[in-house]
Parts: structure tokens; C-alpha cells; sequence
């Protein structure tokens, strides 16, 4: 068994997106194969692409901010909230295949198109982002307009334009240009049109035939190259990945694995990191969670601004700057914090920045033997999936289930008749494992929330906005149970018996596949479990995984029933 | 009655020690706090007459009246004339300029804020209530002394008989008078905090302490209600000039220190600074962890009122409470005038758990209302 | 000639007609703006046009205490609407509905609404055509906004809306979001003698023109899935295009139309006390009343919260929702103390919304009795997640179509027929709503007139 190199990423780039030939570090594969027997929990194997089934993704709010941000730079500042996004099986990447675009999604795509048009042709920007001059400020100018919109339209429908979009584009800046007597109004107006526009709002797959296989097809590699930016670095293709596009390498082993590892290797890879991580763990949700400040004190708005960013730390310093074993996430002591965060948790950490500074993020390891350890008793978990007032072991163990273990508890039952386990002589439970013992004694209830209590009753120290808690209402909490028979006491236990779970890093893979595709994979291809060996035997390296998906074919898998459908450009 | 430093009945909740770690008895304690509210010890109970049986101070309106007497209004006619404005609770327009700039230096006009001595005496009702917060400072008894409502012990509270009776100064909290309160919520959002430090063998019984009161290198944090967070990390400042270690005692579950001089750096708009001579203090610690303190001496009264002479038309009893000072002050009689330099006074304070720390990351203190302890350990900063 | 020729020929027209010009004569009305309804103009007397409101309330009124004893005009109003007393006789109450799972995985707090909207059991992802939709599609061409949705929880995803192909209607979570969007910079004063259109919207519209022309290209390449997403999103272009055009368009005058006063700071973000929310209702509700009476739209949607309605009185830190399950039913009183306190909250909140409607006089009736208001929530006895038992409320006579201050026993009956009876009193052409045991075939005889 080989072991896989660890990726070395180069701290220098300072995120700053390189525009020349990288040498891209090479991993060599193992010779030996360990088949994995994985587990893969109630969800059936579903097919990825069909012909009725949609395959075109919309932008994410995050990939539109990075990619506006990556290509016009981070001063372009987009305040408009987006369209909300809907999360299927979990993931709001599986929910991107089957969004459209609303009438308010839309306006409200269309405010932000004209906000970044009008801000990257204002005085200050314009000179850096609109490097030619025209001939008159206050005309139009169809070479320059042309340069511009060529450039920029790569970029942002991750493909060159044809020639009659490009027409069309410079005919309707020259339009605007000679009503308004401004050559950059009519810039702006071109401008709006690529960011409201489908190709750039959606990404597709498009298919060709494949030289190699007469009669069958292949997605082009455009689409290859969106399918890969977006997973790796959360954006839209950069000119490097968009010349390999172009020069035909993305369509051989050789070209694909030399982008994928630049890729990689490059600081962009934390976000692509970062935007899986917070879409797994539903990290979005922070966005409607409220709590009542009466009880929380300590939940301040810092503190709820920080959380999920804790979280995000804690996982890219373990799964990207340390390469740690993925499954030791769920037991590290090492974290990071500000020091809103560090109140909330009552843990000291000492910030010498000036009075009034900005709170900085810092370090911070858990002692041994805390009961605190691993991103499962961060605010981003039992904060997240807990009331405004109350705890509810239900809904931690739900999505325990759901986010690590890609297991769906079914919803009760309609109908279901409360008052025959209701014990309304006793109505006072002092502690929430009382209140549920009806969810455990009633079979009818039992099947279900034996799935989820237990394990939500593990975290019962936390309370509702995070913080620890030995007792509720002057009575101890209990947080025993057990998992696959091991008895445990509290979250870190629990973890630990979950270390060798192979659900866990099971789950893990293919939420990353689903992440990158819109669809969770087919679990019983060898693809599919030479991915699962690669992940294995690089001690479940998290960014060996991302390389493994990201290098096979069953991402760029294709419909056969669709071929009936084309026709050819 | 005031809660005590220890709960006999249950040591064990507050006391967050849990009952596997920390097996050594009787380790030596290093809590820490911050203050999270301070204001001149006021004592109403809502009586409108207590304590002021002429009643002839009034309210703002009234006030203002006083000073367009002062410019040569009759009595009724300055009432009714300010009772018409509007905003009652600035002077009438077309008068600020000649009321603000009556203070007269040799002859010349001057702002009454830059001069007060050089403008007449407003002459407000002083406080003869029976209760004032604070301290017996002399050791001696006198007509001129209150009885404290808490201890009921003799005490000298010269500053609130001055002020007593002045509107603004009637409140109770967590209400503060109205000067401070509007300088307070200024002050938390950038002044550095005020650090407390409580040093003994075993703060759950009687015995000596050491208070040691500091000042912070970062402001105070909010939490969620606006109140003061608790738990949070400050550093503490080893080159401020607040730094009063005191000597106390816990007895009878309240702690007291030995007199001594007590410094306070401050910041405008609140107080530049609070400094006691002959400084007194007694805390109590309530049931969640918070400490409740009075804190008293001799303070010189000048650099009190500043506070309110130093931002003119924040506080329309700047003039007001200065002469009334100047008349009751008490104590460090001047060379040549034989004016009282310092006036007895009482402060109030709370303050809420906190870890401190030094600037190597040394944690010095830790707070006491955590369920999972910390260890004082290091935890050096990045 | 297609109807992109139309727009490139109209365009042209109205080229001519921009640089700065005031226009005093009405510009001629794209074919797709005329409705069956007709237009406000006060110089024709054309008929002024009913309206439409959907209202949600989450966690029902519980166990079946409250369905009144009497039916037809003489009934008690049950305890937890007595705040409606004073419009009882226009509104009717529909008890006993059913929503029929036909073996379908339900989905609490969600399969009662989702049935009562669209008629079907179905997953979040099949959720289309709702009943507001349908009628919108009917009443809300040729006004500004196709429909509005707006919700008091601070969650956008609380809506029930959604268009046929399946695109859902986001909420509105903030009031002076939703002001500035109706009344701010792009409001045309209906009753404004003048009216200059503004020359940027032209541009604005060109730049939407050019991309629904590429739209054949683009469908070409897609498979069948893709097409159905983009053609949802080539609607959506559309209806923008339309409000653009609407905005150039002088606006036909509206007697009762008042431009409200902006509502205060509101960030939209999530609320969990009733008072918070309760308070962005009102709101909502006058601007509702002002943007209907202004024409700005026909159809408006509310929902107070989702049906778990998440909602704590100040103090508590149980939510409505946990209540619902875990208080206890009051063996004297017959029901859930606390729930009901809330359920009383809520109804209070309709008697807003209906007399902020009522408020509006249109000649010699109100609003109100030209509109139709349905009311409805998520499950009839939420303790039990049961799909028994509901209540429905119409408020207002659809002008004059429906009959009003009656109790209907609706008992054993699907709630699609309520649904059904409003929808075909709004002019909506369907004769059946609803699939499996849920399909109604025929509206509630008792109230129509």
C-alpha cells in the first residue's frame, strides 16, 4: 500500500490567482487496491443524469460572489441578498440542479447585475478593469466595447463567446453609448446583460461525440472545466483551466490530472473546502437562527457571526493546512476562536491587539480531557440545530444523522395520538430526557427516535445557544447511551465510537460527489470504489478525495438517452 | 440585606468546583471581573419629597427658570416663559448666549462652564434626607453625618447632600443619574474596562483577601441584552496608573478593605478620573457570580464637577450642583481661602465574571460563575 | 408576427417618443396586459377589479372544541375569533375539512397547506401551481407585479406560492423592504397628471430583450429537464420585461389610491417573539391595502410564520409549536390553555388585515367586498399532526360572487373544495382542483350566489 503524498499548497499566492504555467506536483497512485466494503445507510443508489432529469446547476450565491470577486477583484461589493437556495438530501449543491430562477430571484439577480456593472465602470475602477481606452468618453467604440466584453464574457460563461453574442453585446453597449453620450454606460448595459444572462446564472453539460468511442459522447470540456472550478474553488474557471479547456488537454488523463493538481496545490482549494464543509453542515441556516438574548446573554451577534467561521477554521486547518485523518474532526481539541466566541464558551484567550481592533481569530486547544472536542460541540452544531430558548436532542439527532452520516429519519406519521403517552399528571419534566421518555416507550415512536434521541441527548451540555451546562433545573444531565453496542458518555465518546464507523467517512464522499455534481453517486460502480480505495488509503486525506472525484470519469459521466436529443452547434 | 460573599446552603453550585478535578484543597483563588456599571451612590425611593421638604428645586423647567432669574426674569414670568418652549429641557433660545455668559471676571463677561466661581449661587435646596450611601471617613460622630441603608452605620456623604435634591441625581438603579448614564454608554464602546481582581486561600470562607483594581488594555464587551459579557478575556494594563491593591477582609460573607487610596483612570465624557482619599469599600457577590459594590472617601470636588462643567449644555445642573459642592465640601481645607478642597462621596459599582490576563498570555485571574472550569494554565497568545 | 416582433416593433415606437418628452396620452396597452377583468379607468367606468389574498396562520385552532354548534348565518363565532365579531358577516367559516394522504409519506406542518394550495400530496420539489398562482394567472397581468408574497417570520422560504412550472414565490421578510419596492423610485402615482417615462427603462429594457433573444440557441442544446428550468427562467425575464413595460406606460388613474407612509427600520432578519412578528403584520397589511388600491397588483399573499410556527410569547422558551405537542389539554376548558392564546393572536391579526382592506371605500363599497381574503393553516389539530378537522376562513364576497357571514360543516369533505369554490369565485376557469381523494369537483353550493 502506497501512501499518497501530502499536496503541498503554496502559502505565497496570498490567494491571488496566478495567470502563468504552474509546475503541478504529481501523485503517484497505489499499486495495490483495498476493495472497501462501505455501508452507504437507507438511501438507494440513485442514477446521476438523465434525459428528463435537469443537469444544468445554478450559480451559487458564494461562487457568485467568488467569481465576481476573482475576476473584477474584491473591491466590487455586491449588498443585494441573492435568491435563497433550497437544500434536497441535505445539500443545497443537490438543490442547484432542480432551482430555476424566480420573478423575485430574478429582479434580484438583475439589481446586483446593474450594482457590479456600475460600480466596475465607475471612475475608480474603470481604468483597471477596462484596460482599453475609448476613442471618445462619450460615444461608443466597438474595438474597445469588443476587447471588454470578449475578455470578461470568457470568464464569466466559462467559455469564449461566439461571434454573434459578441455582436450582439457590442451592438447593444453602442446603443446605450450614443443615447446616454457615455461610452461606459454603454459598457455598464452590456455588462448587465452577461450577468443576468443563463449561461453565466447556470452551468451546463454539454456533450460531443467522443473521438475515442465512435457513436458515443463525452461533456465537452467547457463543461468539464465549470464542473471542476466550482467544486475545487467555489468559482467559475480561471484563463489557465479555460486555455486547457480550449487547447483539448482537460480531454486527457495527462491535462485533467495536471489542472486538478494545480488546483489543489493552490490557496483557492480552502475555498472549495470551505464552501462544501458549510454546505454539508448547513451552515447557511445561521442566516434564520435566533436566539432569545433574555437566556443567552452570551450569544451575542458576534458570537453568532463567528460561529460557522469557527467551524470553517477548525476544518480547513485540519483538512488543508495539517491533512489530518477526516474522521479526526469529530475529536480535535485544536480550534480557533475571537474572543466573542471564547465568552460564549467560557474559555480565556488572550488578544493583545489595540483597543477597538478588529477581534482577530486565535488558536486555541481544549485541554485534555475536556468535554469539549471535535467541530460536533461547536456552536455551528449544537447551537445551530437547537430552539430560540430550548434544546431539542430530536433535532441534533436528526441531523447528526442527516449531515454525517447521510441517513434520513422519516417524519412521524399523521395522525399520530399524543394523548395516549402523554402523561398529563405529570406535566413538570425537569430535564429534556424526561420530556422525551415518551418519544422511547412508545413503540410507535420508538422505531424512529431511538435513531435520534440518543444521540442528541450525547450533546445535552450544550445548551441552546452553545454553552456548557452540567445541570437543567438544578437536576445533573445524563448524557450516556450507546452506539453498535459501545457504551458512551457525552459528545467526545461518542466521536470516538464513531471513529470507525465506515458510515461516516462513507457519507462523507459522497456528499463531495454530490457536491460537485448536483446528485449523489451510483454506489455500486468500480469508479465509484476505487474512489472510496483512494480515500482509504491516503488515511482519508480529505483533499485526496476532492483529487480522486475530481480525476474520474463518473464526474463527467454522461446520458446515454440524451444522445437521441442533440443536435450538434 | 444584601447577599453574601458565600451561600452556606449551597457551596457546591457556585462554587464551580467539580467534584473530579481539582482535588487539593484549600489551592489558592485568583478571581477575576470587570466593571460593568458605575455611578455616584444615589438613594431614592421614588418619594418625589424625600429628603427635599421645600420642594423648591423642581425639575428642569424650574431650573431653567433659576437661571433666566439669574439674567433678571422675575420668578413667575421666567417659570411661564420656559414652560412655553417646546423642548423644555433646553433654555429658551433667544436667552442662551446672555444666560450661558453671565459669569462676570472682572467685569467681563465669561461662560459660567469656565468660570463657575464667578457666577452667583443658584442656591438650590440641599438634601436633609436621613439615608445616604457610604462610609464613616472621620471617626467621629456629627449632625452632618447619614445613616447608611444597608449597614445603618454613621457615614459622611457630603456629595449627596449637595446634589440630593437635584433632579437627575434621583434615581435608583440600575438606573443611573442621568449625566452618567448618557457619558456610560459612551464610555463602555471605547475606554479601557475597569479590571477587579479578588486574590485569597478560600473566597468561600471568611478570611483576608487582596483587591486589586486595574485597568484593562481593551473596552468593555456587550453581550446580546447590551449588559456587560461575561466570561470574556482582558488583558490587563501593566503600565496604567490604575492600579490599587488593597487589603481586605471577608466577613460575614462581605468583603471590606482596609482604607487606603484608591485611583481611577477615566475618559471624558465620563470621569477623567475617581481618586479617594481615606478610600472605603465593601462587595457583595450575588448568587449568579456578579459583584455589588459601594466604594467611598474624600474626593476633591472640583474634578467631580468637571464632568459636568467640562461639556457644556449636557447637563443643565452643572452650575447648580458646582456651588452646591463648593458649599458642603468637607474636608482639605485651602491654605489661603479656607475653602474645602474635597468632599466626602460614594460610588457605586458593578461587576461582572471575567478571565484576566497579562500580555504574555498568563492567565491571572479566572471567573467564577463557569460550570466547566478552566485551568489557570497558559494559553499564550498568537 | 410573433410577439418578439411585436416588442421590437413597439420599441421602435417608443423610441420616437422618449428624449425627454412628456407624454400626456396613454401609450397603446400590449395585447398581454388586457384581462378579463378590465381596467380602473374613471373616465370609461369600467368595472374596478377584484381582488385576491391568500393568509396563512400556522398550527390551527386544535382539538375540534371550537367548530360551532349552529351553521348557516346563525352561529357562534368560535372563542378563539371572537376579535372577528365585528365583520362576521363577511367572512364564512369553513369546519371539518379533510386532506386525504392516499397513502402518501406525509410531511407534518407541510401536507395540509401543501393539499389546501395545489390540490396534491406531493414532495417540496413537485410543488407547483399554487392556488394564488392560479388566480394571478388570471387577475395579475397588466399590473406592476404579477402578485406579491411577503411573511412576518423573517424566513423567505415561508411562502406557499409558486408558479405552475414549479418556480417558488420567495417572501418578502422586511416592510420598508417591501415599500421601497412598491412605493419607492419606481412608483407612477396612478392619479399624477403627468407622467414622463423614464428613459433608462427603455435601456434597462434593452438589455432584458437581448437575452431572451438568444433564448432558441440556448434551448437547443439543453435536454428535456434543462428546458423546463430555463424556460422558467426565460418567464421570469419576462415578467420583468413586462413590469418595465408597465412602467412606461401612463397609469390608469385609481380614486382610492394613497401613498402609504414608510414603514420603519426593518432588517427582514428572523424574529421569534408573536409581538415582533405581529407588529411587521400590521405593517404588511396596510401596504398590502395601499399597494392594492394604488393597482399596483391584484393578488397578495401573507403567511405569519411556516406551519411549525416557531413564535414564543415574551418570556417563554417554549415555542407555539412545542406547545402544540406538549402542553397538556385543559380537562376543564377542553383544549391547550396556552396554544390558545396564540391561536387568538393570530385572529386578531386578521381582523387587521381585513379592515385594513375594509378601510379602503371604492364608491359605494369597500375593498374589502371586492376582494376575497382566504384564510388558511396547516393542520386542523396540530398536537396530532392529524389531517382532520380544519378550519378555513373566507373573508369579503369576491364581489358580490360569494355569500358571506355563514359557518359551513364542511365535515368529511376534502378542503380542495374550499379552495375550489374560492378559486372559481375569483373567475379562475377550472372545473376540478386536486388529484386522488382530494380532487373536488364542484364548489360549496351554500355560498355561492
Amino acid at each position: 500500500m502506497t501512501i499518497f503524498e501530502k499536496v503541498e499548497i503554496d502559502k505565497t499566492m496570498n490567494g491571488i490567482r496566478h495567470f502563468s504555467v504552474r509546475h503541478a506536483k504529481s501523485l503517484s497512485v497505489g499499486a495495490c487496491l483495498l476493495v472497501i466494503a462501505a455501508s452507504f445507510g437507507a438511501r438507494a443508489a440513485e442514477t446521476n443524469v438523465s434525459a428528463d432529469k435537469p443537469t444544468s446547476m445554478r450559480i451559487s450565491s458564494s461562487q457568485y460572489r467568488r467569481t465576481i470577486a476573482d475576476i473584477f477583484g474584491s473591491s466590487i461589493v455586491i449588498t443585494a441578498r441573492f435568491e435563497a437556495e433550497t437544500r434536497e438530501n441535505g445539500l443545497l449543491a443537490i438543490g442547484a440542479l432542480n432551482n430555476s430562477v424566480s420573478e423575485d430571484g430574478f429582479e434580484r439577480y438583475y439589481e446586483i447585475a446593474k450594482d457590479v456593472a456600475a460600480q466596475v465602470t465607475d471612475k475608480r475602477h474603470r481604468a483597471v478593469l477596462i484596460p482599453c481606452k475609448p476613442k471618445s468618453a462619450t460615444a461608443g467604440d466597438e474595438v474597445c466595447a469588443r476587447k471588454f466584453l470578449a475578455t470578461t464574457g470568457r470568464l464569466l460563461f466559462r467559455r469564449p463567446l461566439k461571434n454573434d453574442e459578441i455582436q450582439a453585446l457590442v451592438a447593444v453597449s453602442k446603443d446605450t453609448a450614443n443615447k446616454k453620450k457615455d461610452f461606459y454606460a454603454g459598457i455598464s448595459t452590456s455588462l448587465i446583460d452577461l450577468l443576468i444572462s443563463p449561461d453565466f446564472l447556470f452551468r451546463y453539460r454539454n456533450i460531443e461525440p467522443d473521438p475515442a468511442r465512435p457513436g458515443h459522447f463525452r461533456l465537452d470540456s467547457y463543461s468539464k472545466a465549470a464542473i471542476l472550478s466550482s467544486f475545487l474553488w467555489n468559482s467559475n474557471p480561471d484563463d489557465l483551466l479555460l486555455k486547457a479547456a480550449e487547447n483539448g488537454s482537460l480531454q486527457t488523463d495527462k491535462g485533467l490530472a495536471m489542472q486538478v493538481d494545480r488546483m489543489i496545490s493552490s490557496p483557492e482549494i480552502e475555498s472549495g473546502v470551505r464552501a462544501f464543509f458549510s454546505d454539508m453542515l448547513g451552515l447557511d441556516q445561521f442566516d434564520v437562527l435566533s436566539k432569545d438574548a433574555k437566556f443567552f446573554p452570551r450569544f451575542t451577534p458576534d458570537a453568532k457571526r463567528d460561529a460557522p467561521e469557527q467551524t470553517l477554521r477548525t476544518i480547513v486547518d485540519h483538512v488543508v493546512d495539517r491533512q489530518g485523518d477526516y474522521r479526526d474532526l469529530f475529536t480535535t481539541r485544536h480550534t480557533f476562536m475571537t474572543r466573542a466566541l471564547a465568552a460564549l464558551y467560557g474559555v480565556p484567550l488572550v488578544e493583545t491587539t489595540d483597543n477597538a481592533r478588529p477581534m482577530r481569530w486565535l488558536a486555541y486547544t481544549y485541554p485534555e480531557g475536556d468535554p469539549r472536542a471535535g467541530i460536533l460541540s461547536q456552536a455551528s452544531f449544537v447551537a445551530l440545530y437547537s430552539g430560540a430558548g430550548r434544546t431539542s436532542p430530536t433535532i441534533r439527532g436528526k441531523n447528526f444523522r442527516l449531515n454525517i452520516l447521510c441517513q434520513v429519519v422519516p417524519p412521524p406519521p399523521p395522525n399520530v395520538d399524543f394523548s395516549l403517552i402523554q402523561d398529563i399528571t405529570n406535566p413538570k419534566f425537569k430535564t429534556v430526557r424526561d420530556r422525551l421518555t415518551a418519544h422511547r416507550s412508545n413503540p410507535t415512536c420508538a422505531g424512529c427516535h431511538r435513531l435520534m434521541d440518543p444521540v442528541g441527548l450525547a450533546f445535552e451540555n450544550f445548551d441552546s445557544s452553545g454553552g456548557f451546562r452540567t445541570t437543567e433545573n438544578g437536576v445533573p444531565i445524563d448524557t450516556s447511551g450507546e452506539w453498535n453496542g459501545v457504551k458512551f458518555s457525552g459528545p467526545v465518546e461518542l466521536t470516538k465510537a464513531l471513529h470507525d464507523d465506515p458510515a461516516v467517512t462513507a457519507c462523507v464522499a459522497r456528499k463531495v460527489f454530490a457536491f460537485a455534481s448536483g446528485a449523489m453517486p451510483s454506489g455500486n460502480s468500480a469508479q465509484w470504489k476505487e474512489i472510496q480505495t483512494k480515500f482509504a488509503d491516503s488515511h482519508f486525506n480529505f483533499l485526496q478525495l476532492m483529487r480522486a472525484i475530481a480525476v474520474s470519469d463518473l464526474l463527467y459521466s454522461v446520458p446515454e438517452t440524451r444522445v437521441s436529443l442533440l443536435e450538434h452547434k | 440585606m444584601p447577599n453574601k460573599f458565600h451561600n452556606l446552603l449551597s457551596v457546591s453550585i457556585w462554587m464551580a468546583l467539580p467534584l473530579c478535578l481539582n482535588p487539593i484543597a484549600a489551592q489558592a483563588e485568583s478571581r477575576g471581573y470587570v466593571i460593568g456599571w458605575l455611578a455616584t451612590a444615589s438613594y431614592y425611593t421614588g418619594d418625589v419629597k424625600m429628603g427635599c421638604p421645600d420642594g423648591r428645586n423642581g425639575g428642569v423647567v424650574e431650573m431653567h427658570a433659576r437661571e433666566l432669574e439669574a439674567i433678571g426674569f422675575g420668578k413667575k414670568e421666567a417659570v411661564e416663559l420656559q414652560r412655553k418652549q417646546r423642548d423644555t429641557d433646553a433654555i429658551v433660545p433667544e436667552y442662551r448666549d446672555k444666560v450661558y455668559n453671565r459669569a462676570r471676571i472682572n467685569g467681563k463677561e465669561g461662560s459660567v462652564f469656565t468660570y463657575p466661581d464667578f457666577t452667583s449661587d443658584p442656591n438650590v435646596e440641599l438634601y436633609s434626607g436621613k439615608y445616604a450611601y457610604g462610609f464613616d471617613l472621620t471617626g467621629t460622630a456629627g449632625p452632618s453625618k447619614f445613616e447608611d441603608p444597608e449597614t445603618h452605620a454613621r457615614v459622611d456623604n457630603q456629595l449627596w447632600r449637595a446634589l440630593g435634591c437635584i433632579n437627575q441625581y434621583r434615581t435608583f438603579p440600575p438606573q443611573k443619574p442621568m449625566l452618567e448614564d448618557t457619558s456610560w454608554d459612551v464610555f463602555v464602546d471605547n475606554a479601557p474596562a475597569w479590571t477587579v481582581q479578588i486574590n485569597g486561600d478560600d473566597l468561600s470562607k471568611d478570611g483576608k483577601v487582596t483587591v486589586t483594581i486595574g485597568r484593562a488594555t481593551q473596552h468593555l464587551l456587550r453581550d446580546a441584552t447590551s449588559s456587560t459579557l461575561r466570561d470574556a478575556t482582558y488583558i490587563v494594563d501593566p503600565a496604567s496608573k490604575t492600579r490599587n491593591v488593597l487589603e481586605g477582609e471577608i466577613k460575614d460573607g462581605v468583603l471590606t478593605i482596609k482604607p487606603a487610596h484608591i485611583y481611577l483612570e477615566g475618559e471624558l465624557p465620563f470621569y477623567m478620573d475617581i481618586e479617594l482619599d481615606n478610600g472605603h469599600m465593601r462587595v457583595n457577590r450575588q448568587p449568579d457570580g456578579k459583584l455589588i459594590a459601594y466604594m467611598g472617601g474624600f474626593t476633591d470636588w472640583k474634578r467631580y464637577a468637571y464632568m459636568s462643567t467640562a461639556r457644556p449644555f449636557q447637563d443643565a445642573a452643572a452650575i447648580e450642583g458646582y456651588h452646591a459642592l463648593k458649599k458642603v465640601a468637607d474636608s482639605d481645607p485651602d491654605p489661603v481661602t479656607g475653602q474645602n478642597r474635597k468632599i466626602s462621596a460614594t460610588f457605586r459599582w458593578e461587576a461582572v465574571p471575567a478571565y484576566l490576563a497579562d500580555s504574555k498570555g498568563n492567565i491571572l485571574a479566572s471567573p467564577d460563575d463557569l460550570v466547566q472550569p478552566q485551568k489557570v494554565a497558559n494559553n499564550a497568545a498568537q | 408576427m410573433g410577439k418578439l416582433t411585436d416588442l421590437i416593433g413597439r420599441r421602435r415606437v417608443l423610441k420616437g417618443l422618449l428624449a425627454g418628452g412628456t407624454v400626456s396620452v396613454g401609450l397603446p396597452i400590449l395585447d398581454c396586459m388586457l384581462d378579463g377583468n378590465g381596467e380602473a379607468f374613471a373616465d370609461t367606468g369600467a368595472p374596478i377589479p377584484v381582488r385576491f389574498a391568500t393568509w396563512f396562520w400556522g398550527l390551527g385552532f386544535g382539538e375540534g372544541v371550537w367548530v360551532p354548534k349552529g351553521s348557516g348565518t346563525s352561529y357562534q363565532l368560535p372563542d378563539q375569533m371572537r376579535a372577528l365579531e365585528p365583520i362576521r358577516h363577511k367572512l364564512n367559516l369553513f369546519s371539518g375539512s379533510e386532506v386525504f394522504a392516499d397513502g402518501n409519506p406525509v410531511a407534518t406542518h407541510v401536507t395540509g397547506g401543501q393539499v389546501t394550495m395545489t390540490g396534491r400530496v406531493e414532495n417540496k420539489i413537485k410543488y407547483a401551481g399554487s392556488l394564488d398562482c392560479l388566480v394571478s394567472d388570471v387577475i395579475g397581468n397588466g399590473r406592476r407585479f404579477r402578485s406579491l408574497q411577503v411573511t412576518c417570520s423573517g424566513n423567505p422560504v415561508d411562502s406557499w406560492s409558486a408558479r405552475k412550472d414549479g418556480t417558488k414565490q420567495l417572501a418578502e421578510t422586511s416592510p420598508l423592504a417591501l415599500y421601497t419596492r412598491i412605493f419607492g423610485p419606481d412608483f407612477r402615482d396612478p392619479n399624477a397628471a403627468e407622467f414622463t417615462p423614464d428613459p433608462n427603462v427603455m435601456i434597462e429594457k434593452s438589455a432584458l430583450t437581448a437575452v431572451t433573444e438568444r433564448r432558441n440557441d440556448l434551448m437547443r442544446q439543453l435536454g428535456a429537464g434543462d428546458r423546463a428550468k430555463l424556460d422558467a427562467y426565460f418567464t421570469s425575464v419576462r415578467a420583468l420585461e413586462t413590469k418595465l413595460q408597465v412602467q412606461l406606460q401612463k397609469p390608469a388613474p385609481m380614486l382610492a389610491c394613497v401613498r402609504p407612509g414608510k414603514p420603519p427600520e426593518d432588517d427582514g432578519g428572523v424574529v421569534t417573539l408573536v409581538s415582533d412578528a405581529m407588529a411587521r403584520h400590521d405593517l404588511f397589511a396596510n401596504l398590502f391595502a395601499s399597494a392594492l388600491a394604488c393597482g399596483q397588483t391584484n393578488v397578495v399573499n401573507l403567511t405569519i410564520t411556516e406551519g411549525m410556527s416557531g413564535l414564543r410569547f415574551e418570556g417563554e422558551t417554549a415555542s407555539h409549536h412545542s406547545l402544540s405537542h406538549e402542553e397538556p389539554i385543559d380537562p376543564a376548558l377542553g383544549y391547550q390553555k396556552k396554544c390558545f392564546e396564540y391561536q387568538k393572536v393570530y385572529m386578531k391579526g386578521l381582523l387587521e388585515f381585513a379592515s385594513a382592506m375594509d378601510g379602503i371605500k371604492e364608491g359605494d363599497k369597500t375593498m374589502l367586498d371586492r376582494m376575497l381574503i382566504f384564510a388558511y393553516t396547516d393542520h386542523g389539530a396540530p398536537r396530532l399532526h392529524s389531517l382532520h378537522n380544519y378550519p378555513t376562513i373566507t373573508v369579503g364576497s369576491a364581489g358580490g360572487r360569494l355569500k358571506t357571514g355563514m359557518h359551513v360543516p364542511h365535515a368529511g369533505q376534502p378542503i380542495t373544495r374550499v379552495s375550489l369554490t374560492a378559486m372559481q369565485a375569483m373567475g379562475v376557469p377550472i372545473a376540478s382542483f386536486g388529484t386522488g381523494s382530494n380532487q373536488a369537483n364542484s364548489a360549496i353550493a351554500e355560498v355561492v350566489v
